[in-house]
């Protein structure tokens, strides 16, 4: 199978990278009637798939779960999720020749086993969902002619996605169509009905291909999401404890700290994050991030530039067919680092004082987050995707720190954030030690203990001008607008 | 012993107790009433040493405290949410098993299996703790609470949700450790307060209005007893637009057919008809564990297993392509299961104002009419002061009723009420069951309703389905 952006011409690729558009909400008229009385069938039955099956259902649609033999004979969970919950449960060889549409929700690293075993079973002229387009573009998977491929993908965990659809409401999403798989022409009137099936067009739904999907999530969870979390983490804790720091203050405030501050990105973009310092700390973070930036922009330049050549992809698809040699060294190296092996104090932190005590950490996400946005968007992503895959999901990945540490992290991302994880920490690590060096307990740690908290009028116009000017903060606040026009009434 | 010293005491930004001068002796047991946001359950609070102390004293000794309130509910089932990481693993994660959180807490292994076998918690043990219902829920809280050995324990109305047949055991449970534990108990009913009770108090506005001695539960409850009279002057504010309701073939509102709920390892009811025909209102009863809600759910399809079973509503036959926003515009709805789902920052009136339009939280503005109405029925409950706090800052019982007049607001073809008075105060009780009288008697709703209290009765209900006898 060869790379299929690869096999597109710049005009082709350019195109494709740059959609992305908010659809508006009058195309959602007709709600999921394109796929009433058509058959809906699962391959999955996790959070994604179970929850999404069960909004699908409540809107109309029938829908029922495939499982491979075994899972069905062993009664295993998925198979227990499905028969607990009322749907028809049945073997590949029994459900799929059967389906309308396939909803692939396996994991990104099963889909070609899984869609090579599925394909020859579709009945003619169906249709094949994908919620990533990995498979697609980067493994290049050739999928039949007569068979619509179309991806549908909620931008928030299974769970919410249930949990929204029941109050009333949605979680935002992203859909596309393959364009070499759209033969009847129908992909976008199958792909809008599974969005609002799933509750998603109450949030609003944005309109892209799968080629910007997957180059900007391939983008955004090795360097800002990922990447630059675990290095941040490690590099934050060892300067703590360099300087004195109890170990057990200095690993609470790096594991939860990530989550605190990234929920203050969540609701108001860098520029609400960067307010809750006070107007010192803002001017020092700024400084920060402002040099952080300097030094890692040829790193996140070369992360993007071998994810668009596709040397990512087929450098980690070698070490898949490697037993995954490299990843598991790499995974072995994060779980007996310091900070990961180190107990946490029992003492509170409030939740000012992770903001106060953890200027750098802050420092880290806004350049972090602006430069894959702006290395994105330089590279013909359009901002929508740059956005969704930078300030969006970070406060996602925070919450996975928060719970067990980088362990965590990296056990429940998927193996292609995984590994480009890991490349990233790897380059990075030792690109700030210089950096590093200059750095004291008063940005990590300690917090600054002015008794005076007076700036410079100019300096601070200044930064406060740059910091809202940026153009991750205006797209971020025309798409978080559009979902609060739809938002709840409070 | 515990003292409070005319301690005022900040509980949240709008709830603050006064003036609580108190003492608690060693085996001394207490029962506190009063109505709906009096502070009850913040004092249950204050005593487990939440909340700022702004003057006075507060010593609460050194005592091994268990509490058992809907807070400490609360508190576990969203340690459960945190803990479930299907999220994350994109595996189903069936939360802790009872066993699990039992011994979580106990220090009398011995006693343990008692209350097991006495409160039938045999074969919930290998169950998720998220997936009990309501009544088996408070036996776990109460089984945790027992064998941790405290030597103070406060329960949060230790009988609320339980079924007939346990009231008298719990009962039973607390006399037996009476004298020997110290009691902290709060009441919203006066007939169940416990002959071990040695005394009593009551609250009103976060202040205790009356503290005084007694012989037993009996003498406690004739010294506070205030009972409201049921109100007929009630007028219930308009429906929006009348709603036209299409039947079943058969002339039914609802009919089930040999409906079947099971879980792997659990069957909940098999072989179970059930008919409503318009203006034939239903009681459901039936002990802790029966169905009674699952029941309920699937009506109103919030239980998955809706689609599995022969079900017809409103013209529709559930599977055959109507989406369950055609199903909830036909009906209101009230559970412990709404409430705890209830969790959002809304304004008190939006809260009524969503019934129109059977969602959580609202998501379009409301119109002139909407709130209008929705004001009138606050002025109803009492609460138009209200109108535009957050629901969050309404106390439990507060907020049960705004619930139970977002259930009514739309005068819906069928009203499911699952134990509404759950966490009333008298005056509230009196209030709702008035409600539901004059909302049977109106003649456009039918009403299914469960209740444990055969004195909570709706005098419209001529038919009574009860799930522990078929």
């Amino acid at each position: 199978m060869a790379n299929y952006f690869n096999s597109l011409t710049l005009r082709e690729q350019l195109a494709q990278l740059g959609k992305c558009e908010f659809m508006d909400p009058s195309e959602f008229a007709d709600e999921a009637n394109y796929l009433k009385g058509k058959k809906l069938v699962i391959v999955g039955c996790g959070s994604q798939g179970l929850n999404q099956g069960l909004n699908l259902r409540d809107s109309g649609l029938d829908v029922s779960y495939t499982l491979r033999q075994s899972a069905i004979d062993e009664k295993r969970d998925s198979w227990k999720n499905a028969t607990e919950n009322g749907f028809t449960v049945g073997t590949y060889d029994e459900l799929v020749p059967t389906a309308d549409v396939v909803l692939n929700l396996t994991p990104d690293k099963q889909h070609t086993a899984v869609v090579t075993e599925i394909m020859p079973l579709m009945k003619k002229d169906s249709c094949l969902a994908y919620s990533h387009g990995f498979n697609i573009v980067e493994e290049g998977m050739q999928i039949r002619e007569d068979i619509t491929v179309i991806m549908v993908a909620p931008k928030c965990p299974g769970s919410e996605v249930r949990e929204e659809y029941k109050r009333g409401f949605g979680v935002p999403t992203l859909i596309a169509v393959h364009e070499n798989n759209d033969p009847r022409g129908e992909g976008l009137a199958i792909a809008k009905a599974y969005a609002a099936g799933t509750g998603g067009h109450r949030a609003g739904v944005l309109l892209s291909s799968f080629v910007a999907e997957v180059k900007s999530d391939l983008m955004g969870e090795q360097t800002i999401l990922c990447g630059m979390l675990q290095t941040g983490s490690l590099l934050c804790y060892d300067k703590m404890i360099e300087k004195g720091i109890d170990a057990g203050y200095a690993s609470k405030l790096v594991q939860y700290g990530w989550e605190t501050v990234t929920e203050a990105l969540k609701h108001g973009g860098v520029t609400n994050m960067m307010d809750r310092l006070s107007n010192p700390a803002k001017i020092r973070a700024f400084e920060l991030a402002e040099e952080l930036k300097d030094i890692m922009r040829p790193l996140y330049e070369k992360h993007m530039d071998d994810i668009m050549t596709g040397a990512f992809s087929s450098g980690m698809m070698e070490d898949w067919a490697d037993d995954d040699k490299k990843l598991l060294g790499w995974r072995d190296e994060t779980s007996g680092t310091a900070f990961e092996t180190q107990e946490n104090t029992s003492d509170e932190i409030a939740e000012q004082e992770y903001f106060d005590h953890g200027i750098l950490m802050v420092a880290m996400v806004k350049a972090g987050v602006e430069l894959a946005y702006e290395v994105m968007t330089a590279s013909g992503i359009k901002e929508e995707s740059a956005y969704y895959e930078s300030l969006h999901e970070t406060p996602l990945i925070a919450n996975t720190i928060a719970r067990k540490k980088l362990f965590e992290m990296n056990r429940t991302i998927s193996d292609t954030a995984e590994y480009g994880c890991y490349l990233f920490n790897h380059a990075c690590f030792p690109l700030l030690q210089d950096f590093m060096k200059k750095q004291d307990a008063d940005v990590i740690g300690r917090g600054m203990g002015l008794n005076d908290n007076s700036v410079d009028n100019q300096r601070l116009i200044e930064v406060n001008a740059d910091i809202r000017s940026h153009s991750v903060e205006a797209i971020g606040t025309t798409l978080r607008g559009y979902m609060g026009a739809m938002k709840r009434i409070v | 012993m515990i003292t409070f010293r005319h301690a005022e005491i900040k509980l949240s930004e709008t709830f603050s107790l006064s003036q609580i001068s108190w003492q608690i002796n060693d085996g001394q047991c207490w029962a506190i009433t009063g109505p709906n946001g009096s502070g009850k359950s913040a004092l249950v609070a204050a005593l487990a040493g939440e909340g700022e102390l702004r003057s006075g004293q507060r010593d609460l000794g050194e005592a091994n405290v268990a509490v058992v309130s809907l807070e400490e509910q609360s508190r576990l089932i969203a340690r459960e949410r945190q803990r479930d990481d299907s999220d994350l693993t994109d595996e189903i994660n069936e939360g802790t098993p009872v066993q699990e959180m039992l011994d979580e807490t106990c220090q009398d292994f011995e006693l343990q299996k008692r209350l097991i076998d006495d409160l039938g918690l045999q074969p919930l043990l290998e169950r998720g703790f998220r997936k009990l219902s309501t009544g088996e829920t408070r036996k776990v809280l109460l089984t945790r609470a027992l064998t941790s050995k405290p030597q103070v324990l406060v329960l949060d109305e230790p009988f609320e949700g339980l079924d007939v047949a346990t009231v008298p055991r719990v009962a039973a449970l607390l006399e037996d450790i009476a004298g020997s534990t110290t009691l902290i108990m709060s009441l919203n009913r006066l007939d169940e307060m416990p002959d071990c009770t040695t005394h009593a108090m009551r609250l009103e506005s976060g202040a205790m209005s009356q503290q005084f001695e007694c012989s037993d539960g009996g003498q406690a409850a004739r010294l506070l007893g205030q009972i409201s009279q049921i109100r007929s002057d009630i007028q219930l504010p308009p429906p929006e637009t009348d709603i036209e309701v299409p039947l079943n073939a058969d002339g039914t509102l609802v009919a089930l057919n040999k409906a079947r709920v099971a879980y792997t390892d659990n069957l909940v009811f098999e072989n179970l008809d059930w008919h409503i025909k318009p203006g034939d209102h239903w009681q459901v009863k039936g002990p802790n564990g029966s169905g009674k809600t699952c029941l309920l759910n699937l009506i109103t399809g919030d239980h998955p297993q809706c689609y599995v079973n022969d079900i017809s509503l409103f013209g529709f036959k559930r599977g055959q392509g109507e989406s369950i926003w055609q199903i909830k515009q036909y009906l209101g709805f009230v559970s412990t299961g709404l409430h705890w789902d209830y969790r959002l920052s809304v304004s008190v009136r939006n809260v009524i104002v969503s019934g129109f339009h059977d969602s959580i939280g609202l998501y379009q503005k409301a119109t002139d009419k909407e709130k209008a109405l929705a004001d009138a029925w606050l002025e109803l409950l009492g609460l138009s002061d209200r109108a535009t706090d957050s629901f969050s800052s309404l106390s439990y019982g507060e907020q049960r009723v705004v619930l139970i007049a977002r259930a009514m607001v739309k005068h819906p073809p069928v009203l499911l009420l699952d134990e509404p008075c759950l966490g009333l105060d008298e005056a509230n009780r009196q209030l709702v069951l008035s409600l539901t009288d004059r909302i049977c008697e109106e003649g456009a709703t039918t009403l299914i309703y469960v209740t444990h209290h055969d004195e909570d009765k709706i005098h419209a209900i001529g038919n009574v389905l009860d799930l522990g006898n078929r």
